[in-house]
């Protein structure tokens, strides 16, 4: 167990200073080439805006993957899509844009929060009471979700029109900082502080690397599943929220893409996909080098096809790298 | 150590690949296409002109970029690197116009000049170009019909869905072209929905061949639909005495166009477009007045007609497009 948790901790340590070197290995690399606009306060900004619908995507898939039991949350942007739509189509209903504006706004936050949450329950019962396989279940849910937005828009987008709150939400910054992006650094660090520091954390840790030693210590794992997956449902929904203060309109099939992308940023940040390890830090750094490494590309004009292979480079050469440290450390300490 | 140097490596190669990149950019106006995906042949062709009008005219570079996978969120972010990088001029083949609003409005806001192509109710834009009238295009298809029909006989049209606006807009200024200028022909069971895929469009065709005995002519509306059509037409032996056409790609109905069994297709050229939305792009950022009637120098937009959009900026439309049949096949490869 001892031996265990000192590797673990290697590991760790590797593991953020290969995230870390690689975001100045970007930055630097994207300066010297591109020019220092690259670094200057809108470019800054305007990647930070762009970090955290993807980064909460990246946390609620990370959780459920430390949560082992072959965990994964493939719903994540279509309740996103959903929690948008349902409080597009709903709030105007109750609340006038025009009149009272933040009004509006928070109660637009309060039922993506809703939708989030209740998406995320029934993955959550799914996977804890049904037993599915969470492959399968966020699957099927996913497909679920979408089909709703669907059916609710009729397919088609919907605008929200200018909102002032919302769009201030979406991209006005304080003291330089954009809101949302200040929101989803404050979000990554309660939820890294929680898995660090509070029984729950412990709990879902141990769960994720052996889940009969866990049962026996006489802890509910129903729970704890159901627990992780609907904090994945509302990442997802703050998620959805951003998305529509950012861009003003909501459609079902905004952001198809970030599915794989989500799980690229959580095994990119090391989590283990077959449970019981992974940092919340790491998530946050591998969706900053993503997405520095993706504005750099578009920047000089380079295909996106390109930017695809150096995603997928820099995962081969993250895998690699810590490989081959680990084998390294265990035969020079054993 | 071992994985310092892999890091300089591979900074190093990045580094070689990126100056090659930036060298080519110095002092020019830049002018970027941001299509609805990269790599389509559609897009491809476009390429073609949005390069030749870089290389035609001093002081402008040009280039197209496009997401390598059909996603808003994809094209979103390209636009939002855009404006971070500060081009000069953006010009935009939104995949959903609406989608777009925000981000297109943040780009004008930030004084960079804004061009959309097939986006006739998008708002924020300066200009958007439509290679040509919708209702023109749908009369332009019902006199060919008329004319290989001997301007009698029944007929009928397809369209890819009936959410298809521009599918519908053309089967509709058909109809009544024919009800205006032929009082002999006669419209059975019109926009038949072919949900863009030849095949069922093939099927649709067949159950129509048997069902109207005596028709003599009939319209494809998605740029599949002659291809399913043409081929049962073929399987029924009816080759000379069913007049069929279409929108549709050359290279794509060349072996029915050659076997007669589609009469022709109709459709604009992307590489004029691509070409003509990079000089409309360069007017703006010169300041150029936009007149009724102004020719951009490219056979089809030589009569440019100009009027106000939904937002405010001016929809310009031009008269562009090219029929191809069997005789003209060569010139049109792609």
């Amino acid at each position: 167990m001892l031996k265990g948790l000192l590797v673990g901790n290697v590991v760790v340590d590797r593991q953020l200073n290969f995230l870390v070197s690689v975001n100045v290995l970007v930055l630097v690399a994207a300066v010297a080439i591109a020019g220092t606009s690259f670094v200057n306060v809108y470019n800054l900004q305007s990647m930070a805006v762009q970090i955290p619908e993807l980064g909460l995507l990246g946390i609620g898939v990370a959780l459920a993957m430390i949560a082992g039991n072959g965990g994964i949350d493939l719903s994540g942007i279509a309740v996103a899509n959903l929690s948008g739509i349902v409080a597009a189509l709903l709030v105007p209903m109750w609340v006038s844009a025009d009149d009272s504006p933040l009004i509006f706004a928070f109660v637009f936050g309060g039922v993506c929060l809703c939708i989030g949450i209740v998406c995320g329950l029934i993955n959550g019962l799914l996977i804890s009471r049904a037993g599915l396989t969470p492959i399968i279940a966020t699957l099927g849910t996913s497909m679920a979700y979408s089909g709703i937005s669907v059916v609710v828009s009729n397919g088609s987008g919907i605008r929200l029109g200018y909102i002032e709150p919302l769009d201030d939400f979406g991209h006005m910054a304080v003291l330089g900082v954009p809101i949302c992006f200040a929101l989803f650094i404050a979000i990554a660090a309660a939820i890294g502080v929680a898995l660090r520091f509070t029984p729950f954390g412990v709990r879902l840790y141990l769960l994720g690397s052996n889940a009969k030693a866990a049962r026996y210590a006489g802890f509910s794992q129903s729970g704890l599943q159901l627990v992780t997956y609907t904090i994945s449902g509302i990442l997802a929904s703050i998620a959805g929220l951003i998305i529509a203060a950012r861009i003003s309109s909501v459609k079902w099939d905004y952001g198809t893409s970030y599915v794989l992308i989500a799980i690229l940023i959580a095994v990119m940040a090391g989590v283990r996909p077959s449970g019981g390890y992974g940092r919340i830090v790491c998530v946050v750094l591998s969706t900053t080098a993503l997405q520095m490494l993706s504005s750099m590309f578009n920047f000089l004009d380079i295909s996106n096809f390109f930017r695809d292979f150096a995603w997928g480079l820099l995962l081969l050469a993250f895998l690699q790298i810590s490989r081959i440290d680990l084998r390294s450390r265990l035969f020079g300490k054993s | 150590m071992a994985t310092m140097k892999k890091l300089a490596v591979c900074a190093l190669l990045l580094g070689s690949v990126f100056t090659i990149g930036t060298a080519l950019a110095a002092g020019n106006k830049t002018i970027v296409t941001v299509v609805k995906l990269a790599g389509e042949t559609w897009f491809t062709r476009m390429d073609q002109g949005v390069k030749d009008y870089g290389v035609k005219t001093a002081g402008v570079t040009t280039s197209e970029i496009g997401p390598g996978k059909a996603d808003a969120a994809q094209q979103e972010r390209l636009i939002e690197d855009l404006i971070a990088r500060g081009v000069d001029a953006i010009a935009v083949v939104p995949f959903d116009p609406p989608m777009l609003e925000g981000v297109l409005k943040r780009a004008m806001d930030r004084g960079i000049k804004v061009m959309t192509h097939e986006a006739n109710n998008l708002k924020n834009t300066q200009v958007d170009m439509e290679a040509f009238d919708n209702a023109a295009f749908g009369a332009h298809f019902n006199d060919q019909l008329a004319d290989c029909m001997g301007k009698s006989g029944t007929w009928t049209s397809f369209v890819g869905s009936l959410g298809s606006l521009t599918h519908v807009q053309w089967a509709d200024a058909s109809a009544a072209n024919a009800a205006k200028k032929y009082p002999d022909m006669k419209l059975v069971s019109a926009k038949n929905e072919s949900f863009n895929d030849a095949n069922t469009a093939y099927n649709k065709a067949k159950e129509l061949l048997k069902k109207f005995p005596d028709l003599k002519g009939i319209e494809g509306g998605s740029a599949v639909d002659v291809i399913g059509i043409g081929r049962a037409v073929e399987e029924a032996g009816l080759v000379g005495k069913i007049c069929v056409y279409g929108i549709g790609m050359p290279n794509d109905t060349s072996r029915y166009l050659k076997s007669g069994a589609v009469n022709g297709i109709s459709l604009w050229d992307p590489k004029d477009a691509g070409f003509v939305m990079n000089k409309i792009a360069h007017m703006l950022v010169d300041g150029t007045e936009f007149k009724e009637g102004m020719d951009l120098g490219v056979p089809g937009y030589n009569n440019m007609h100009v009027k106000q959009g939904p937002g405010k900026g001016i929809i310009v439309t031009g008269q562009a497009w090219i029929d191809v049949n069997k005789d003209n096949l060569d010139k049109y490869n792609f």
